[in-house]
């Protein structure tokens, strides 16, 4: 929470001074709002650059659609302000505001027909007959619907209506595109492949995007960078690179897909986990010695063997017992009990001690492994199986010094 | 022999009670005015209908019908606008209000049409100096359907609102369009089936209208005189065949209205 704070004002002060540089396409800035007495936004700021694609993650209730909604117009903030193209916009009502929605229910006009629906912009801006048809032609190529523009959106599949409201929204060339959950009411494979070609589609406009989504696997794959929001502020925004393999808080690791997180010691240049000692190089400003830490790891960045030889690279931090075994089609899960305990931190005060009970009387601390197929191939294991745990990458997050603030 | 096994009793003799059961509450009574009508042969039926204070009737019953239908839809949009967007203290007390004088019996209406704009009435009295008489005249008759035809447009007209998309007028908004333009280009397209039904139905129950009408118009043939005042005159005169004449017409022209209601639901509720 407090990194994640600092990190906050860090990209506020980034991003100030980079306001008015002609690459930033659409920014919020301080942005924050309450409903009665309930705050559902607090201090957010983000920028969107040029033909870029932003994607806001959080879980229902974070605050995604707030923001997005106040962009767009169709919500006042509290406190902040909405810029596109250095144009403060925070007054002015939807219609004045160019910016393109896509709503999840598509939202296209249902006695319409689709080239009625595209064209729809540039009839209420009373442009000229022949300038609104040459539009709506080549927008039809675009979205390639050209033999459905005679068609009622009732007649069209939702992968058709989205982009017939893509389509519309392009006609009156928006400053920025909003995409509300565009693809929460389409099937899996629906889905995926529509993602693709919105991605293709937004690169050949060079129009920036700004979706809002709870699917991470979405996010990872649409955003050129991505805001994970956790009840109404920024835990983090990044690449998706980043924001995966070096989350910045403990929600980011366990929102973005399964994580492991144990409990450590700093050592000087090591972290004591389980009874191992971890190589790894701190920031001193931020960890001390004797200071608990968090190692978060992904289920994937686990390699486990059955001697004591390990690959380069990779760190051994246990041993453990195989739990379980789960075959979920590209791989394989493994769900693995640790051999030694990891309660070094649980009595912060007290000094560090060897235990002489054995494993199984103390709680244990399970931990998810994948495997791939090549590597479930070469080195087959069954449950009750005893091996040896080490990490190829990982990362270390601080615990905040009041114990009550762990979750 | 499978086929008598599964032969279902009840469904031929539950049809056949249904409509025993109709023949001497609609049917028959119904059947009654077109044979009555046309006993004499067409001629007489003809002569009757053609009567001048007859026509008079009958284009004073569409007349004051179309203006009260305009209003009242008119009146449904933006009562059911106000209604279903915005929620303020009162709110349910006035949809109970607007739904009221259905309840009332047309005869009181008319009644407190007649206690508020008649010659000694609470506002009346005030206009009748001037020379101003509301009451006795077409634009009573007009009162009096608007007031008993009331909530009928509204009741069909509100419930489209409330279930409408919000996001169909946002995505208006967003792409450029003033609240003027989103109400003409998106709104009032999805509520054309409600408005359709809404005039028909308030059409048809304010053509047919006599009890407040009877105390409002002052029932002078030729002059304030509806279809239905005029069936109940004749019959009152013994001229049974000219009010058939005008029975048969507004028995038909229900009968239509409803037909259009009906059929032409698919239509009219398009999305």
């Amino acid at each position: 929470m407090v990194r994640a704070k600092s990190k906050l004002i860090e990209i506020d002060r980034k991003s100030e001074s980079t306001t008015n540089t002609p690459q930033s396409a659409a920014s919020v800035r301080g942005l924050s709002k309450r409903f009665g007495k309930s705050s559902v936004l607090e201090n957010i700021s983000f920028d969107v650059a040029e033909g870029e694609a932003l994607v806001l993650l959080g879980a229902s209730g974070s605050g995604k659609t707030t923001i997005l909604r106040i962009i767009a117009g169709l919500e006042q903030p509290y406190t902040g302000k909405v810029i596109l193209h250095g144009r403060d916009v925070t007054e002015l009502p939807a219609r004045e505001r160019g910016v393109g929605v896509i709503f999840q229910s598509y939202a296209l006009f249902p006695k319409m027909n689709v080239e009625k629906n595209i064209g729809y912009g540039l009839r209420i801006r009373k442009r000229k007959r022949r300038e609104i048809r040459e539009t709506v032609d080549h927008l039809l190529e675009l979205v390639q619907l050209q033999e459905h523009r005679k068609k009622f959106p009732s007649q069209l599949s939702g992968g058709q209506q989205q982009r017939v409201a893509i389509a519309r929204t392009l006609a009156y060339k928006p400053e920025v595109l909003l995409f509300d959950e565009p693809f929460g009411a389409l099937d899996t494979q629906t889905r995926v492949h529509l993602r693709r070609e919105i991605r293709a589609l937004l690169r050949k406009v060079n129009v920036p995007a700004i979706f809002i989504t709870h699917d991470q696997e979405e996010a990872l794959e649409l955003g050129d960078r991505v805001a994970v929001l956790n009840n109404g502020h920024i835990e983090q925004i990044g690449t998706p690179y980043e924001i995966y393999n070096r989350p910045a808080t403990e929600y980011v690791a366990t929102f973005l897909g399964a994580a492991n997180i144990l409990e450590g010691v700093v050592r000087g240049n090591y972290l004591e986990v389980a009874g191992s000692k971890l190589p790894a190089v701190l920031d001193r400003e931020k960890f001390r010695d004797g200071d608990c830490v968090k190692i978060v790891f992904r289920p994937e960045d686990v390699v486990a063997t059955k001697g004591d030889l390990l690959r380069s690279g990779a760190h051994r931090i246990s041993s453990g017992i195989v739990d379980e075994v789960t075959f979920i089609g590209a791989y394989e899960r493994l769900r693995v009990r640790l051999a030694t305990s990891v309660d070094e931190c649980k009595t912060q005060e007290e000094p560090f001690y060897l235990t002489t009970e054995t494993p199984e009387r103390r709680p244990s601390t399970s931990i998810s492994i994948t495997r791939s197929k090549p590597e479930a191939n070469t080195l087959r294991l069954s449950t009750g199986d005893r091996i040896t745990l080490a990490l190829t990458s990982f990362t270390v997050l601080p615990i905040p010094r009041k114990p009550q603030s762990r979750a | 022999m499978r086929h008598v096994r599964g032969f279902d009793v009840v469904r031929p003799l539950s049809i056949g009670m249904l409509i025993l059961m109709m023949l001497p509450l609609v049917f028959l009574p119904l059947l009654s005015i077109f044979v009555f009508g046309t006993r004499n042969g067409l001629g007489t039926f003809w002569n009757a209908l053609v009567a001048p204070e007859a026509v008079f009737a009958l284009k004073l019953s569409m007349a004051t019908s179309f203006w009260a239908t305009v209003f009242n839809v008119l009146f449904g949009l933006f009562a059911s606008y106000v209604l279903s967007r915005y929620h303020f203290w009162g709110r349910n007390a006035l949809i109970v209000t607007i739904s009221l004088p259905t309840a009332i019996p047309t005869a009181v209406a008319g009644f407190a049409l007649l206690l508020l704009w008649g010659p000694y009435g609470v506002l009346g009295r005030f206009l009748a100096p001037h020379g101003i008489q509301l009451m006795f005249t077409a634009g009573a008759i007009i009162l009096a359907n608007i007031f008993v035809t009331f909530p009928l447009a509204f009741g069909v007209i509100k419930p489209v609102f409330d279930t409408m998309n919000r996001s169909l007028e946002e995505a208006s908004a967003t792409i450029g369009a003033t609240r003027w333009q989103t109400f003409w280009h998106v709104t009032l397209p999805s509520l054309r089936g409600a408005i359709v039904s809404g005039a028909l139905l308030t059409f048809a129950r304010a053509v047919g209208e006599f009890g407040s009408t009877i105390l409002v118009s002052g029932n002078l043939a030729g002059r304030t005189q509806t279809a239905p005042l005029y069936i109940f005159a004749k019959f009152n005169e013994g001229q049974i065949e000219a009010a058939n004449a005008i029975a048969i017409v507004l028995a038909l022209f229900s009968f239509l209205i409803f037909s259009v209601l009906f059929f032409a639901r698919d239509w009219l509720d398009v999305d």
